[in-house]
């Protein structure tokens, strides 16, 4: 692939000289060669400093709600699993499609910074490529106003769902096991909470005090409640960007719970596949069928 | 400092037999929040309920439990007794220990137990209740009715009598339905036309009614009680004011060759037309498609005829908004279309398979034949005449799984009008089952086979042409045998489907429609002229297939029912329903679409954010559509609705108290 | 009576908790005591308007408290007071035990049922068959809040 940053940063100029949006969200090169942070600019004169390197793997949608009452247009770089995210934020009505001008950027695949870090490589070639990466099913933009670069193939190879299955193959109590040296690490910074683009309402329900559903200590049955809930409440929305667990300081496996809601909404619900198509209708918990299966008796 | 009183009723020796109520009583006096708490013999009689109101002014109460028989029975009792006492009615919490601890236990200790544990969640639930009041709704005096058919205007004259005004909207340019277009009615064999047109006639007449024909409902706003609606008058072309209905205009209109739908399809009509001689209102319209002088400004005859100058070519579309209060749909059916469906009918290729409406017009005096039975294709008299029921229904593969009703009887009326008009005729009817369940309707049947007509069980299987015969073939299936009949005309009873565009109007008005289009009834059994949409009632075959004694039925059914709510100023609605907090809501909408009231919709609010005005769209709940299912509350993901009286809180604080 | 202390005690008894809707399986309780059907002490139930209203957040919690199962009731596809209630009810629960079997809680212990208010004898012998299924389980330690 070649390198985009060229044609980023005259666009972006392009787009704030004219006034055609007021900010851009993008990533720049940080003081390690394994950085690449997020960039957010109002002057063209910054534009240079735009990046699209393998470690531009954070997804900046979720700024997008920090303008959400500004009432200003954003210009945002997307790559493929980000603009998933931002259809999920669109289809959650939490800002404008006009408010925000889409460049999307196919992508073959990022690298993350703490792999880089932990594998003691000293460039980027000697880093394998993300975790969330390797099972990548939309890797051009779902969504975008412009799109910069060809797009690139789908690389995801294998089973999806094998973590998934391999921890369905368990018995109760080795699953329960599983989860709770898992969950038992949990120290509720809410990172992951803070970077998911389905966790985007105004007031999270962990925050209200009437009822309060997390006791303010930390302990592992609230830990399982606090993830339980957050893995429920985007069922059916978690657009499998991968955020949550590539931020998670304690190396939670978030996404093994959230693929295997995302397997059973198919086997039960019949396929879907969240924040793909701006204009689907409910996410599957917000409809139903008269045919749905029946278990209950 | 909350103060509950608890009250624990022995129900006789209903529940005290299993249940110690006195212990329950004195543990109750241990839970926190509890200042006073005591049992009693029976707690609904008068002792019971003052013993309540001394209690609260002896004690300071502000807020009671009473753990007796089920809520189900006898909460309202309660609610009022505590609201005597001086308290907020919501300010009560009820806990079953009859049905649900002492009748169906027998180790008292065990039952006890329970009692205690379902009075401490109930203490846990009344002290997160807040004061509720109820509301009132004003309500529009005047009904709307939605088709003018046999029970549209059943329902409109219905409410038009009880003293209310109507507004009654039919798409067609004339009221009256269907049922007009029939010749005779089974059982009585009654003229149609006969009993219909004098009900036209009256509806037209009645100075409460007023009609829009050739119009339709475009949209409906409001809820139960302040519906706005807003209706489309189609263009006429003839000022309906100035015109005197003489009908000189159709007789000089060159376009004659346009298919009469009041005919079926056997007759033809003029582009200025009336659908039949006795329509309401009696006066034309133009159809505009075939009308030389709209579609090429040419002719123009019409207009130099018109003794009274109403026509008006530049006639346009009209919008009309009334308010009313309640609203009937009264849609009707279409017929089936099997030329679709059926190829081993010939879809529709050979003129002489013919529809059970079509034989009503070619029985019928006033129609295309003058009422002689005279097939389409040649104009002779068919003596071998075929009838095939349950075409399109009872058939889930090409049709309809459910049976339409009235198929059994009109054929067998129509066997019978064909053995009693042509001599020497041969009737054969093809049935699956012969149902006849209504007043003199097995009676008649019997009497049509008595008449000579065959009844042949079995499905046709195919009917081709062979010269001027029609080939129908199918099976016996009680004689086990192949049968054949040569016949020169054929008759489908074809399943009845909801009319075209009653999902639209269902849309637009805001209710559900079942899995064959049909209008769902709000309960099969008890609530079967309601909507789930309150305000909004349902008459006729828009509900389900129907004949004409059981539409009349249900469009007086549905009037009642309109008429409850109009006999009203105002309405008190209840205040168990959902509420918002604007403040958390994010305004995703998923709430939305999940209410089956359409009781919530995106409403723009400003608010301070971040030290400037705002302005932003959160859920707003309707409180005269809301029923409080509370779907919408545990569907909503931050918590900002909540269901008043089945809060999160309250609910959580239920089930905390449980295991403490 | 305290959960926790009980479950230390050989006299073990399983705690369930009912979630059941007004109109139907609430009043199938009702009929069920109108019927005198005998049935186990161990269910307590909470009547809530809807099976539709039941948020999972409640059976978690329950389960955090301390009860050993907990059945989830309502009216009968297609019969819902409400219309659809039961219908969104059936889609989150039937994810919500799928998930609670994948982090390692026993399905048993979250059943759910459709009852009307005609089915006494369905109500009485569902609870039988759910306290025998919690009986049959054991208590339950998982999702526990031990601290609380």
């Amino acid at each position: 692939m070649s390198d985009p940053s060229g044609e980023m940063r005259e666009l972006a100029k392009k787009l704030l000289e004219n006034g055609e949006v007021d900010r851009i969200i993008g990533w720049e090169k940080g003081n390690l060669w394994y950085q690449s942070p997020p960039l957010f600019i109002t002057r063209a004169e910054e534009t240079d400093r735009l990046v699209f390197d393998d470690f531009a793997i954070n997804s900046l949608v979720t700024y997008l709600l920090d303008e959400r009452d500004s009432g200003k247009k954003t210009g945002i770089f997307v790559k493929g699993c980000d603009s998933r995210g931002l259809v999920r934020i669109l289809q959650d009505k939490q800002i404008a499609r006009e408010s925000v001008y889409v460049i999307g950027l196919p992508c073959s695949g990022k690298k993350d910074p703490r792999q880089a870090l932990s594998s003691g490589a000293s460039e980027s070639s000697q880093v394998p490529p993300a975790a969330k990466c390797e099972e990548c099913l939309y890797p051009n933009p779902v969504i975008y106003d412009v799109i910069i670069g060809e797009a690139v193939e789908a690389k995801a190879k294998g089973d999806r769902f094998a973590a998934v299955k391999e921890i369905e193959a368990k018995t109760a109590d080795e699953k329960y096991a599983y989860w709770t040296s898992q969950y038992s690490k949990c120290l509720r910074c809410l990172a992951c909470r803070n970077v998911c683009p389905a966790c985007n309402c105004r007031e999270c329900a962990f925050d209200i005090s009437k009822p309060r559903i997390l006791a303010k200590e930390n302990n592992l049955s609230h830990n399982m409640v606090y993830h339980l809930t957050r893995a429920f409440h985007a069922a059916g929305r978690c657009v499998e960007c991968g955020e949550c667990e590539r931020v998670c300081p304690m190396g939670i496996p978030i996404m093994q719970l959230n693929k295997k809601i995302i397997k059973e909404i198919n086997d039960l619900f019949g396929p879907y596949e969240a924040g793909v198509k701006l204009d689907e209708t409910p996410p599957p918990l917000g409809t139903y069928q008269t045919s749905d299966p029946e278990e209950f008796m | 400092m909350k103060r509950v009183g608890v009250f624990v009723c022995h129900c006789g020796s209903n529940i005290a037999a299993v249940v110690d109520c006195e212990r329950v009583a004195k543990e109750a006096a241990k839970f926190p929040g509890v200042a006073f708490s005591i049992d009693n013999k029976y707690m609904c009689s008068d002792p019971g309920q003052d013993l309540i109101k001394k209690a609260v002014e002896e004690h300071h109460l502000d807020r009671i439990v009473v753990a007796s028989c089920t809520p189900r029975m006898h909460e309202p009792v309660f609610r009022r007794a505590t609201e005597n006492a001086g308290i907020n009615p919501y300010l009560f919490a009820m806990t079953n220990i009859r049905e649900h601890v002492s009748w169906i236990h027998t180790d008292r200790e065990k039952a006890t137990e329970k009692a205690i544990d379902l009075v401490r969640m109930a203490v846990a639930k009344v002290l997160h209740t807040v004061p509720l009041e109820k509301s009132s709704i004003p309500i529009t005096k005047r009904a709307l009715v939605i088709g003018g058919g046999i029970a549209g205007m059943q329902a409109a004259l219905d409410i038009a009598d009880n003293g209310n005004p109507v507004v009654l909207v039919e798409r067609e340019p004339t009221i009256g339905g269907k049922m007009p277009m029939l010749d005779k009615t089974f059982p009585s064999l009654d003229c149609s036309a006969c009993i219909c047109t004098p009900k036209m006639a009256s509806t037209d007449q009645h100075p409460n009614i007023t009609i829009y024909t050739h119009s339709e409902v475009e949209r409906v706003d409001g809820y139960i009680g302040n519906f706005q609606v807003t209706i489309r008058q189609k263009a006429k072309y003839v000022d309906h004011k100035i015109c005197t209905g003489c009908g000189l205009c159709e007789t000089k209109c060159p376009n004659k060759k346009i298919p009469n739908s009041f005919e079926a399809g056997m007759g033809n009509r003029t582009a200025i037309y009336k659908a039949f001689p006795q329509a309401v209102p009696n006066k034309p319209i133009i159809d505009a498609a075939n009308c030389r002088k709209l579609t090429k400004d040419k002719c123009g005859v019409c207009a130099k005829v018109c003794p009274t100058g109403a026509i008006k070519y530049d006639d346009q579309d009209e919008l009309i908004t009334i308010d009313v209060g309640a609203i009937v749909m009264a849609t009707g059916y279409d017929l089936f279309p099997w030329k679709e469906a059926y190829g081993e009918y010939g879809y529709g290729k050979y003129p002489d398979v013919i529809t059970g409406l079509q034989f009503e017009r070619l029985v019928n005096a006033s129609g295309p034949t003058s009422g002689h039975i005279l097939r389409p294709s040649d104009g002779k008299e068919p003596k071998t005449i075929v009838f095939i029921k349950c075409v399109g229904s009872r058939d889930d593969v090409k049709g309809k799984a459910y049976c339409s009703r009235t198929c059994c009887m009109y054929t067998a009326k129509h066997a019978h009008q064909a053995v009693d008009k042509i001599e020497d005729s041969h009737v054969i009817v093809f049935y699956m089952d012969v149902r006849t369940a209504g007043k003199g309707y097995e009676e008649f049947y019997q009497r049509t086979v008595e008449d000579g007509v065959h009844y042949v069980r079995g499905r046709v299987s195919k009917i081709y042409q062979l010269g001027d015969k029609l080939i129908v073939r199918g099976e016996d299936t009680l004689l086990g045998e192949a049968v054949q009949v040569n016949a020169d005309l054929v008759v489908l009873a074809t399943a009845m489907v909801p009319s075209a565009g009653s999902g639209e109007i269902a849309h637009i008005v805001g209710f559900s429609t079942d899995k064959d289009g049909f209008y769902q009834e709000a309960h099969p059994k008890l609530r079967p002229l309601e909507t789930f949409t309150a305000g909004v009632f349902l008459a006729g075959a828009c509900q389900g297939p129907k004949d004409i004694p059981d539409t009349a039925a249900q469009g007086s059914g549905a009037a009642a029912k309109a008429s409850a709510v109009l006999s009203n100023r105002s309405m008190e609605t209840d205040p168990l329903i959902s509420q918002v907090n604007d403040a958390v809501c994010a305004g995703c909408g998923v709430c939305v679409g999940i209410c089956p009231y359409r009781a919530i919709e995106l409403k723009e609010i400003t608010q301070r954010a971040g030290g400037k005005t705002i302005a932003r769209r959160v859920a707003s709940i309707n409180s005269g559509l809301c029923q409080g299912c509370g779907a919408c509350v545990a569907a909503c993901r931050s918590g900002a609705l909540d269901l008043k009286g089945f809060t999160n809180q309250q609910i959580m604080a239920e089930v905390d108290a449980l295991c403490l | 009576m305290s959960v926790k202390s009980s479950d230390a005690q050989e006299a073990w008894e399983p705690k369930i908790l009912a979630f059941c809707c007004n109109w139907c399986s609430y009043a199938g309780a009702d009929l069920a005591g109108l019927n005198r059907t005998q049935q186990p002490p161990n269910v307590r139930i909470i009547r809530v308007p809807c099976s539709g209203r039941v948020d999972p957040q409640f059976i978690m919690r329950a389960f955090q408290d301390g009860v050993d199962g907990v059945l989830v009731a309502g009216c009968h596809p297609g019969d819902c007071h409400y219309s659809t209630g039961n219908f969104f009810a059936r889609r989150r629960f039937l994810l919500f035990q799928r998930i609670f079997d994948y982090i390692g809680i026993d399905p048993g212990r979250l059943q759910n049922r459709w009852i009307s208010g005609a089915e006494g004898d369905k109500f009485a012998a569902t609870v039988s068959k759910v306290t025998e299924d919690i009986r049959a389980l054991g208590p339950n330690r998982k999702l526990r809040d031990e601290h609380e």
